[in-house]
């Protein structure tokens, strides 16, 4: 017996030897492979821009562009400046659509690329107007940033930021107006993501909150105050809208709760009633 | 009326005859405890999990396009769907932990020794066979949590050496989990292990109906000390019978089963639902945290310490043997495990490792 | 032995009520009633109120659809809800297509996404055509 243990540990411990690898080695293999993890595929633009022999500006780049919200939305740097980022070649070729930095006027046109909505909206509105035609006034970049660029709060408007050009009435109107509403929309943002973690994946509250909350802040672009009153009643119902279903869902979780709860004090109450009818072993 | 139904069956069936003989004058030990209801909790555990199971089919759709759909509404439009829908996941992790602790208090009170080996050896194969459950019913809400989990894995097996490869594109149907994989897993959950896990089962319940109930050691001399060189039912003449006594202890079990489950689907709803339980699969998007669920964990988190994988793997493979083969490797007559401090000491060591390796598990 | 038949009543009546409450929710569960009420499923809009080329949005079962007068294949339903965040799309008349104002997302007047970051297409409404009457639903 003691023979044959000692025979199978020797047979056990020679291919052990054999593919003795190393932590790191088998890390590797099992904890990284492709699907784990970040599917990073080679972005050129990044190797380069990223890399040691930059300019440090261009190194600055990267980094804020990968705190923004784009970058956690998988946007990144050919989505807007063209190019390709596969192929070192052609990575800032005109021919493969690279455009560049633009010029501080098309920067509008640069975002309304995908921002289309918006940018229809500012082009009509009191800044739009006075940036084609040359006066000062700000572009997207100004209120956003370039490459850090966050979500959207209502606190891009700020004395400091708007008293750049005019005084800051105007836009104190502006913020009172909006404000409701955003405060209400963050609510419900937050009662969804409540509903979420209990369970409900409620798909198109989502979206028709989501798409609500753009309009408004499509129509935000205009800068026109009154246009936004006259216009708030409409937001107002579709959020009473889809306030209505949230509150049901909430409800219906109350139930929930009340139903499981009756069936754990039925359960327990048999439980003990079981157990006090039971016989003993004295009896 | 009553006593007129019981004639009519009597005569055809022999119900009197029945009813004396396998409950009444069934006699169970004087010594029995509570935990030899565990056994039959888990029975009836598999059947909730069977029952709230086809209830689920009857709205569930298996493919990637529409599972996570099917099983929201399941939880959000069907009149009652969520109360199947918890009772089935809470179900789950409940029946592996019954027969985790069934497997832990036969072990302790030694009944496993001869002439139960065979019996043991089914139970152990039955517990393996719910933990395949869990992991194979884990996948089907295709949800980030179901995806990212089965991805991790079935990409376990991959440490055995040569055959490692061919059994995760076995399980997995292809390179990464796709609407193959979630199909194989559907078949695998409902058609395929119901039938092997009843058999298995079936002939753990005939066995124990053959050999008869075991005297737990404690508080009673131990009979089994006698050479056992042939078959002998084992009865229990001065026992208890099986009704009322032990019956009404397995009621009041089953009673307390039901009111665990429903007080954590009550106060605890998302014990087993962290965020990415509620997000639909996204193949490009891992989260931050996948690991296996709770009973998968110690095996996961042991792969990930010993940098070998071969090395690895072999002890898990040598730890399962041991255990399914413990009755035959442990032929000690003594079943008082008071009376073996060394395996008492053993024993306890790997189960606070088994737990230890679980929570360092589920920290990455 | 009053009190254990009377603690044998209340198991009874407990039992009964938990078998209830079960089945009861089981039968509910199977019958699943669809959305009640087929009128409001319904909606009909007469053929000429949408010329050759035009599209005009509607509500269908509460939310915001668009009918479109394809000249080359007829009439079409399409939901209006963007398949990427929910914007609603607009019907692009010169393009023939349907563009999302949001992250210019387009769809072909099949509903299929041609480009921009929508993953799926737009969800069809069934219609169909009755005389002079167009019949969603």
């Amino acid at each position: 017996m003691r023979y044959l243990i000692l025979a199978l540990a020797m047979l056990f411990a020679l291919p052990s030897t054999g593919t003795a690898g190393y932590r790191e080695d088998f890390e590797k293999e099992f904890m990284t492979k492709t699907w784990a993890g970040e599917q990073v595929e080679e972005n050129l633009c990044i190797s380069c821009h990223a890399s040691d022999k930059m300019k440090p500006e261009f190194k600055e780049t990267v980094d804020a562009w990968k705190e923004s919200w784009h970058a956690q939305n998988n946007i990144s740097c050919e989505n807007c400046h063209g190019g390709d980022p596969k192929d070192a070649e052609f990575a800032m070729s005109p021919q493969h659509g690279f455009v560049g930095v633009p010029q501080y006027k098309d920067v509008p046109e640069f975002c309304g690329k995908c921002h289309i909505g918006i940018l229809s909206h500012f082009l009509e509105s009191g800044h739009g107007k006075a940036l084609k035609a040359s006066r000062k006034a700000p572009n997207c970049v100004t209120c956003h940033g370039s490459h850090n660029i966050q979500k959207a709060s209502i606190d891009i408007i700020n004395e400091q930021q708007c008293t750049k050009c005019h005084s800051y009435e105007r836009a104190k109107i502006m913020k009172v107006a909006l404000f409701l509403i955003e405060k209400r929309i963050a609510q419900l943002e937050q009662n969804l993501q409540t509903l979420k973690q209990e369970g409900i994946y409620p798909e198109a509250d989502e979206k028709s909150l989501f798409s609500t909350q753009a309009e408004f802040r499509t129509l935000f672009h205009t800068v026109d105050v009154n246009l936004i009153r006259s216009r708030t009643d409409e937001f107002t119902s579709k959020l009473d809208v889809i306030d209505r279903d949230i509150q049901a869902t909430y409800r219906d979780l109350r139930f929930r709760k009340n139903f499981s709860a009756f069936l754990m004090l039925a359960f327990s109450g048999m439980g003990v009633i079981i157990f006090l009818l039971s016989t003993t072993k004295r009896d | 009326m009553w006593k007129k139904m019981k004639t009519w069956l009597d005569v055809r069936i022999g119900l009197n005859d029945f009813v004396r003989t396998k409950i009444v004058d069934y006699r169970i030990p004087k010594n029995i405890n509570i935990f030899y209801t565990l056994g039959f909790l888990a029975v009836i555990a598999y059947a909730v999990q069977a029952f709230t199971g086809i209830v689920l089919l009857i709205y569930y759709i298996p493919h990637p396009d529409h599972a996570f759909k099917s099983v929201q509404d399941i939880m959000a439009k069907v009149p009652y769907g969520w109360l199947f829908r918890q009772m089935h996941v809470v179900g789950s992790n409940l029946m592996i932990t019954v027969a985790i602790l069934h497997m832990i208090t036969v072990f302790l009170m030694g009944n496993y020794k001869r002439p139960r080996e065979l019996t043991w050896l089914g139970g152990g194969i039955s517990l393996l066979l719910t933990i395949i459950f869990g992991f194979s019913g884990y996948l089907l809400p295709w949800t980030q949590l179901s995806y990212w989990a089965t991805t991790v894995v079935t990409s376990m097996p991959t440490a055995f050496p040569v055959i490692g490869d061919s059994i995760a594109l076995i399980l997995r149907g292809g390179d990464q989990v796709t609407e193959v994989t979630l199909s194989r897993f559907f078949a695998l959950h409902v058609a395929i292990l119901p039938p092997i896990f009843l058999t298995f089962m079936g002939i753990h319940l005939l066995l124990i109906n053959r050999i008869g109930i075991s005297a737990t050691p404690f508080g009673m001399v131990d009979e089994e000390k006698r050479p056992l060189t042939e078959y002998k039912r084992k009865t229990h003449p001065d026992g208890y019978p099986y009704y009322p006594v032990f019956f009404q202890k397995q009621m009041y079990m089953m009673m307390a089963y039901f009111a665990v489950m429903f007080f954590i689907v009550t106060f605890l709803p998302n014990l087993f639902f962290p965020e990415e339980a509620n997000l639909p699969a996204d193949p490009f998007k891992t989260p931050p945290h996948i690991r296996p669920a709770w009973y998968l964990l110690a095996p996961y988190q042991l792969l990930k310490l010993i940098p070998n994988k071969f090395f690895g793997i072999t002890i898990q493979m040598i730890l399962l043997t041991i255990f399914l083969a413990w009755p035959f490797l442990d032929t000690y007559q003594e079943k008082n495990v008071l009376k073996r401090p060394i395996l008492r000491g053993v024993f306890i060591f790997l189960l606070v490792m088994w737990v230890v390796l679980l929570f360092w598990g589920r920290n990455p | 032995m009053k009190r254990r038949r009377f603690l044998k009543i209340i198991l009874a009546f407990l039992g009964s009520i938990t078998l209830f409450s079960f089945v009861n929710s089981f039968l509910k569960f199977l019958a699943a009633l669809p959305a009640r009420t087929a009128e409001i499923n319904k909606l009909i809009i007469h053929k000429n109120e949408i010329p050759s080329g035009e599209a005009k949005n509607i509500i269908y079962r509460n939310a915001p659809a668009v009918i479109i007068n394809r000249s080359d294949r007829g009439f079409i339903a399409l939901s209006r809800v963007c398949t990427h965040f929910g914007c609603l799309v607009e019907y692009n008349r010169a393009e023939r297509r349907l563009i999302c104002p949001c992250h210019a997302g387009n769809f072909d007047l099949e509903g299929n996404v041609l480009s921009g970051p929508p993953p799926k297409p737009l969800r069809a409404i069934p219609l169909r055509i009755d005389g002079e009457n167009i019949i969603l639903g």
